[in-house]
């Protein structure tokens, strides 16, 4: 019996606890490295089967660089603004990883079994964030190659090997410190929970502030921006100050380049440096939370449940307030349409998520009916900008049918609604649709007046509903079945992989595939016909979308 | 408490807990004495979790102490993690160690170097689980985890033991074994905080009873007292 009235003395216990640890574990170890192994090896083949092409092109280039095209000028332009906002993103992403994630993560088993003992944390922490560290300068590095191909391949960072290499070598180390820097300042996020608050709150500022850089980007394309605005963009921040080694190594012009370099590694430098001095006083809640929010994960993982995966991830984040409020319906008809303006009205980045990306459709989608109205482009050209447009499209409708997804997660949910529960497949469209009209209508219609095209307006109106359709397809499928996970053998690998894609993505390829055949087609040709054609056909699919997605309901709610 | 008691090893002030506008724990005042037990009972949702989480530092209250031996209670702070045991709160075993293999790590992890093994034996005799020593966690039926929880209590040193409904998944047999097995750590001079569904086990065990409904303490007193006055825990006793 180890019960006592006395205090306890502290032990000296971390050094034998994690021998005895690594001991009993040896084989799981084993077991666990062989399993990076292998994945490290099926990413390679995978790489090399699909992309090898790629990399090869890639490296022809980076070899005898190709002389600088008409666009040139235009990239090496929009460099700073694009550069500077990519970086911007990058860092966000890193640092809101740490909101959930974090460089730092303990197994839920260490977090049970040891974090309430007297064990030393810094031992258990202190290497999991080096690991993380290397493995974010690695990608980082690794990311880095992408601009500079990305220029090399306009033309742009000199015509010889080793400029093309100096180029390159500049956008692996600051992409790579631009990581560090992420990821220094996630662990520290990590640490300091009270600093969430400000993370969430500068979010939208920050997209926003990415969103001005990306304008610049475009100005910069279309036209000349005054010179001191890219100067400006540059010097905003740490991701300004990454962009400047490969504008200036590409051509552009960033004189203070070195200087930019050296703080960005300052920084780099000492927010790792301090992340790592304070790993061990993670708070223990921190670390409880984030094993709970992977271990919820990886149980959705392992069963291909995505929609497992969204929902542990916005578990993770702080509690929603129903702050919104708004008087029920007298009339039962309109109770879901109420339920999903509540749901919409109370997750706001949700919907203005949902909005830029509405907003970018729209925008892809003028570039297409430009593209297609220029001379010698008749017929059927440019399906990659309307099929850009209709994936982006349905993201937005696929965001705005979160109260759908909501009765799909759980059939027992809308069991009090007055409503049959394939029916409701159809009335969950009447909401997201209205405010995809809204949101996207304002930009059409002034697409629409700016080329003189009235087309345009048309063919958003068909193709709203069938992007939600598609969506709702999609909410309403089934777990996947465990009798597909049995393909058969083939040179490339197991068959399994095509169902579980189809099934995956069957929204997507009902609804964004024939559109995209049936709006290139209208855009392309000046005739009424193409045109009546793409709305009649596009209305007829919108409904099939709708039936499609009641019949899946029904037998989900059977399931 | 009485005043004759010996001075309280934790104390609650005043602690209450709100998330955003929804309040879970109404301010609440409660000591805890070594050799002593509080069972805290309630239904569910009623803050019974809540309390015991803000008890052993692993939630801060919104308002109000938890101060173990004067200290502030946090899960970080080592004392409370040298002195305070906790079950109920394991959520997550390693797949690949047995039982016993767990209960080393938890003995040594606290300092027991050598003796490991002997308190490794004798909690896998007490929890009975001698025969599932050399089970991996993911064999073991619910109650028999719940017991191998309850050995990595009994393998520690601890003043004070904080435990959430124990008697859960234990048939009647094993929530007699509980409660014998609570009755002897409170006889050594351990300080027992207990939540639970059971009048038995509360009556058997505790000194004092506080009911929790919606939050708010609405009774508290000796078991007896407790459970002639509330007429449902009556009925599940």
């Amino acid at each position: 019996m180890t019960v006592t009235r006395e205090a306890i003395a502290v032990p000296d216990s971390t050094e034998p606890t994690l021998a005895l640890l690594r001991e009993l574990r040896r084989g799981q170890a084993r077991k666990r490295a062989s399993g990076i192994a292998y994945w490290i090896y099926v990413a390679a083949l995978f790489v090399l089967f699909f992309g090898g092409a790629q990399i090869s092109a890639a490296y022809r280039v980076l070899r005898h660089p190709p002389p600088g095209g008409t666009h040139a000028l235009s990239v090496l332009h929009a460099a700073p603004g694009s550069l500077a906002a990519l970086g911007l993103l990058v860092l966000l992403v890193l640092l809101r990883d740490a909101l959930w994630r974090g460089p730092v993560t303990l197994p839920a088993a260490a977090v049970s079994w040891l974090l309430g003992t007297p064990v030393s944390r810094a031992p258990l922490l202190r290497p999991r964030f080096r690991r993380s560290a290397v493995a974010s300068v690695l990608a980082g590095a690794v990311v880095g190659i992408v601009p500079a191909i990305a220029l090399v391949t306009n033309g742009l960072g000199g015509h010889d090997t080793g400029s093309v290499l100096r180029l390159t070598g500049a956008a692996m180390v600051s992409t790579a410190l631009l990581f560090a820097l992420g990821t220094g300042a996630g662990g520290l996020i990590e640490r300091h929970p009270a600093t969430r608050m400000w993370l969430r709150r500068a979010t939208p500022a920050a997209v926003a502030g990415a969103a001005v850089l990306g304008g610049l980007a475009g100005w910069a394309a279309a036209g000349r921006p005054p010179a001191v605005l890219d100067a400006i963009a540059l010097w905003t921040g740490p991701w300004g100050w990454a962009a400047q080694p490969i504008i200036a190594l590409a051509g552009g012009s960033a004189p203070l380049w070195p200087l930019a370099m050296a703080l960005l590694a300052v920084l780099a430098l000492a927010a790792l440096a301090a992340a790592d001095r304070q790993t061990a006083g993670i708070p223990g809640s921190a670390l409880r939370t984030r094993a709970q929010t992977l271990t919820a994960m990886s149980a959705a993982r392992a069963s291909f449940d995505t929609r497992g995966i969204a929902l542990a991830y916005s578990r993770a984040g702080r509690p929603r307030r129903a702050w919104f409020r708004l008087r029920h319906p007298r009339r039962r008809v309109f109770v879901l349409l109420w339920r999903d303006v509540l749901a919409l009205a109370r997750a706001p980045s949700r919907l203005v998520g949902a909005a830029a990306l509405a907003l970018l459709a729209v925008g892809m989608f003028g570039i297409a009916a430009a593209s297609h109205s220029e001379p010698g482009q008749a017929g059927h050209a440019a399906l990659l900008p309307v099929a850009a447009a209709l994936g982006l499209g349905y993201l937005a409708a696929a965001w705005l049918c979160e109260s759908a997804r909501l009765d799909a997660d759980d059939t027992r949910r809308s069991a009090l609604l007055p409503f049959r529960y394939d029916s409701l497949a159809w009335w969950h469209a009447a909401v997201p649709c209205a405010v995809f009209y809204v949101v996207a209508g304002v930009p059409a219609v002034a697409l629409s007046v700016a080329a003189g095209d009235p087309r345009l307006l048309a063919l958003l109106a068909v193709t709203v509903p069938v992007l939600v359709g598609g969506a709702l397809v999609n909410v309403f499928r089934q777990p996947y079945p465990p009798d597909l996970f049995g393909g058969f053998e083939t040179p490339v690998g197991n068959s399994a992989v095509f169902p579980f894609i189809l099934w995956l993505t069957m929204g997507p390829l009902v609804s964004v595939l024939p559109m995209t055949l049936l709006l290139s087609a209208a855009l392309g040709s000046s005739s009424s016909g193409a045109l009546t054609r793409a709305v009649v056909l596009g209305a007829a699919l919108a409904a099939a979308l709708g039936a499609f997605a009641a019949h899946r309901a029904r037998n989900l709610r059977a399931s | 408490m009485q005043a004759a008691d010996p001075p309280p090893l934790l104390t609650l002030s005043a602690v209450s807990r709100t998330y955003d506008d929804r309040t879970v724990l109404e301010p609440l005042d409660a000591e805890l004495a070594p050799g002593q037990c509080t069972a805290v009972m309630g239904m569910n949702g009623s803050g019974k979790s809540t309390l015991l989480r803000i008890a052993a530092g692993r939630d801060t209250p919104t308002t109000g102490q938890v101060r173990y031996e004067g200290r502030v209670v946090t899960q970080d702070d080592i004392v409370v993690r040298t002195e305070i045991a906790i079950a109920g709160d394991q959520v997550s075993a390693y797949p690949d160690l047995t039982v016993r293999e767990h209960l080393q790590l938890v003995a040594v992890a606290h300092g027991s170097g050598r003796d490991a093994d002997d308190l490794v034996d004798r909690a896998l005799t007490e929890c009975r689980l001698d025969g599932r020593a050399d089970a991996l966690p993911g064999s073991l039926s619910s109650g028999q985890r719940q017991a191998m929880f309850l050995a990595a209590v009994l393998v520690r040193p601890r003043r004070l033991i904080v435990l959430d409904e124990p008697e859960q998944h234990l048939d009647p047999a094993a929530r007699r074994w509980l409660a014998s097995l609570l009755q002897a750590e409170k006889q050594a001079g351990a300080a027992l905080l207990v939540a639970t569904h059971h009048a038995e086990l509360a009556t058997s065990v505790a000194d004092q009873v506080i009911v929790l409904s919606d939050g708010e303490v609405t009774s508290r007193g000796t078991p007896d007292a407790v459970l002639s006055e509330i007429a449902w825990l009556a009925e599940i006793r």
